[in-house]
């Protein structure tokens, strides 16, 4: 293992460190992914829709316990958190696809994508109206001491967005490839016309979308809300970043933007560890692999299930 | 439609007549309002509505009142530039108190110089900033004096000889990084890695692990509270068993509130405590006024806007009935500042504008702030005050 110069149990550290990241970057990415399969648009506002999922949920915990005091209703609390932060999201999810997406399903493409910044802008400074731009805490609903395993170490927060992950994106991608309204969704993808002479309702699977889409980004938020606190300003990045992951694992494929958003994590871990990057340059790292990908290989590295777009 | 113009610009022309008189003399404040690190302007600017709402109250300057205008510069340089061109150019102020941030302060202080605005920064400790001007003052300790202090006592008192460094690139956070390594190993210890984040950054695991397998027996992180509350976090979560140390970016109590179970037990340097009647009177104001602790930087910013505006009002005379104030009489006079009674501690400025001042070794306790010693430097050597 020491072909880069890393001990071993530090080269075990940064793939854990990676690995989390990119679980979330593929909870967001998904969204994107799925969005893009349908309209063959981009959604920028779900980078939005994630902070205000984290908010949601954070409003609803510290609404129900006081976190510090730990014990089974806080646990309760947490999940109740989860869920109604996922409700809402889904609703506003399909709400901006309602609003500011349908009525320009038939003009020119760049107008939804402009719609779409412009929501996010419109969300992100509503936000920071509402909430407030200063960081808010969340905490965790567990003891979150870390665990040591030998020289590595790894945090229940850690195996929580590890399985939380894994759980989510498998039952999508069940619920994507063996369900009736998997089924719809898949030929609404591939033709939206066809699928409605085949007596699928267009525009319900498009909500549906968004809501799954926009529930699985509040469950990231959520998530990543407990390791980096929650702001206004939170979906930007992530959003971004997550962007880069759909299109790395190839825009509009499912099980590409779980790989992608895995690979990019733990790109951006590696990427400084290895290659020497500067610290202060690891969001470069990101935004070369979109360049390079979108040069070389711009049907991003899943290329074999291309066909079949969700 | 000319007739309308006409009489459109006559009352601009009224307007800017109305605005023109000056029945007020203006000063201002500059620091981050919004954004993550709006806590620090929040405190500080409440204690300069304070320190102004009693200098009014006493009579202002020969009759007029001070008004204080608030600049947001959400803690940016790119925010800063706009924020003291309307201070300079529209408000026409005589004194700032701010900019908070040093890599503000130091953009800022050009324009404040030119202008001939005195400018006293309650919290930027980057050492290079009193060097830009002579309108250009600060209350607060510089970073290499507070690096050296604690790179020695680091050394000679706690006899740690291996720390880690990671610090966030910005002139605040790299400058102190830079003067403690370079006197810490004048002293004869190891500085066994420098890691660097940007500020804003949120992870800070990729550094933590690799200083983590490196295994020093102190990581010194002086950043600022977003930053600080995610490594000290991130730390803890990867099982880094180092103590922990920072510096005066530390003293913000919204520490406690982003890393409540992590913000306990971290030793860090700032100005050394000061019992003082003016300071117990305006902690009792402060909280009743607004509800919660002035940090130490508002402290400063009480003291610096009552030096500025005690300077103002002491070069000011009325001249056919207008007051005049002398700009370059202002600077005179806060330069001169020597042995003023403040909340932090007796204010001496050194000649180039400086602070003269001792350094505290401070903890966190109980969601609190406690000085464990005090320092002096003198012929380069450290000597404790008790």
């Amino acid at each position: 293992m020491n072909l880069f110069n890393i001990p071993a149990n530090e080269l075990l550290q940064h793939i854990l460190n990676g690995l989390t990241l990119g679980a979330i970057y593929s909870l967001i990415a998904l969204g994107y992914t799925m969005v893009y399969g349908i309209l063959k648009f981009i959604n920028f506002a779900h980078g939005e829709i994630f902070m205000l999922g984290a908010y949601s949920g954070y409003y609803l915990y510290y609404y129900l316990c006081t976190p510090d005091q730990g014990g089974s209703w806080v646990m309760i609390s947490f999940i109740l958190s989860v869920l109604f932060a996922m409700i809402l999201s889904a609703v506003i999810g399909m709400l901006i696809e309602r609003i500011a997406y349908r009525p320009l399903r038939r003009a020119p493409r760049l107008a939804p994508l402009l719609s779409a910044i412009g929501v996010s802008i419109i969300l992100m400074n509503l936000a920071a109206l509402a909430f407030g731009t200063e960081p808010k805490n969340f905490s965790y609903p567990f003891d979150n001491s870390v665990i040591n395993m030998g020289t590595t170490s790894i945090t229940p927060n850690q195996i929580m967005i590890l399985a939380v992950g894994l759980i989510m994106m498998a039952g999508l991608k069940l619920f994507v490839d063996r369900t009736k309204l998997g089924k719809a969704m898949r030929a609404t993808s591939q033709n939206q016309n066809v699928a409605s002479l085949m007596g699928i309702n267009v525009n319900v699977i498009i909500s549906l979308t968004f809501a799954i889409g926009s529930a699985l980004a509040a469950v990231a938020g959520v998530l990543i809300a407990m390791e980096y606190k929650v702001y206004p300003s939170m979906g930007q990045m992530a959003g971004l970043k997550a962007f880069i992951a759909a299109v790395v694992g190839g825009i509009g494929n499912i099980s590409g933007a779980m790989i992608g958003g895995i690979l990019l994590g733990l790109l951006e871990t590696f990427g400084v560890v290895i290659l020497g990057i500067p610290q202060g340059m690891k969001d470069t790292i990101a935004f070369s692999v979109l360049i390079i990908i979108l040069l070389v290989k711009p049907s991003g590295i899943l290329i074999r299930n291309i066909r079949e777009k969700v | 439609m000319k007739r309308l113009l006409a009489i459109l610009f006559s009352i601009m022309l009224l307007f800017t007549m109305a605005c023109g008189k000056g029945d007020t003399v203006k000063i201002g404040f500059m620091g981050p309002m919004t954004g993550g690190d709006s806590n620090y302007g929040k405190l500080m600017s409440q204690a300069v509505k304070i320190a102004v709402e009693e200098f009014n109250a006493q009579g202002g300057v020969l009759g007029y009142n001070v008004e204080l205008i608030i600049e947001d510069d959400q803690g940016s340089v790119e925010k800063g530039n706009p924020a003291i061109e309307k201070l300079a150019g529209i408000d026409k102020v005589y004194g700032i108190i701010g900019a908070v941030f040093s890599s503000v302060s130091l953009a800022i202080a050009p324009k404040a110089e030119a202008s001939k605005i005195v400018m006293i920064s309650p919290s930027s400790t980057h050492k290079d900033l009193p060097d830009k001007g002579e309108f250009i003052f600060r209350d607060v300790i510089n970073d290499s004096m507070q690096a050296i202090v604690f790179a020695k006592y680091l050394y000679q008192v706690e006899k740690t000889n291996s720390v880690a460094i990671l610090y966030v690139k910005n002139d605040y956070s790299q400058g102190l990084a830079m003067d403690f390594k370079t006197q810490f190993e004048k002293e004869g210890g190891k500085v066994v890695a420098m890691e660097s984040g940007l500020k804003g950054d949120k992870d800070f695991k990729t550094q933590l692990t690799k200083i983590k397998g490196l295994s020093p027996k102190a990581l010194y992180i002086p950043n600022y509270v977003e930053e600080i509350a995610q490594i000290i976090e991130q730390a803890k979560q990867l099982g880094i068993t180092a103590k922990i140390y920072s510096a005066d970016g530390f003293s913000n109590p919204k520490i406690f509130e982003l890393a409540p179970k992590s913000a306990n037990g971290i030793i860090f340097t700032q100005i050394a405590e000061n019992r003082s009647q003016v300071k117990k009177d305006f902690i009792t104001k402060y909280k009743t006024k607004f509800g919660e602790d002035p940090d130490i930087f508002a402290l400063n910013s009480y003291d610096g806007a009552r030096i500025l505006m005690n300077a103002i009002k002491q070069a000011a005379e009325i001249k056919d009935k207008k007051l005049v104030i002398d700009r370059d009489k202002v600077r005179s006079i806060v330069a001169a500042t020597k042995d003023f009674d403040g909340a932090s501690g007796k204010i001496t400025f050194t000649a180039n504008g400086d602070l003269v001042a001792n350094i505290g070794i401070w903890t966190s306790e109980n969601n609190q702030y406690k000085q464990i010693k005090a320092y002096k430097l003198e012929n380069d050597k450290i000597i404790e005050i008790k």
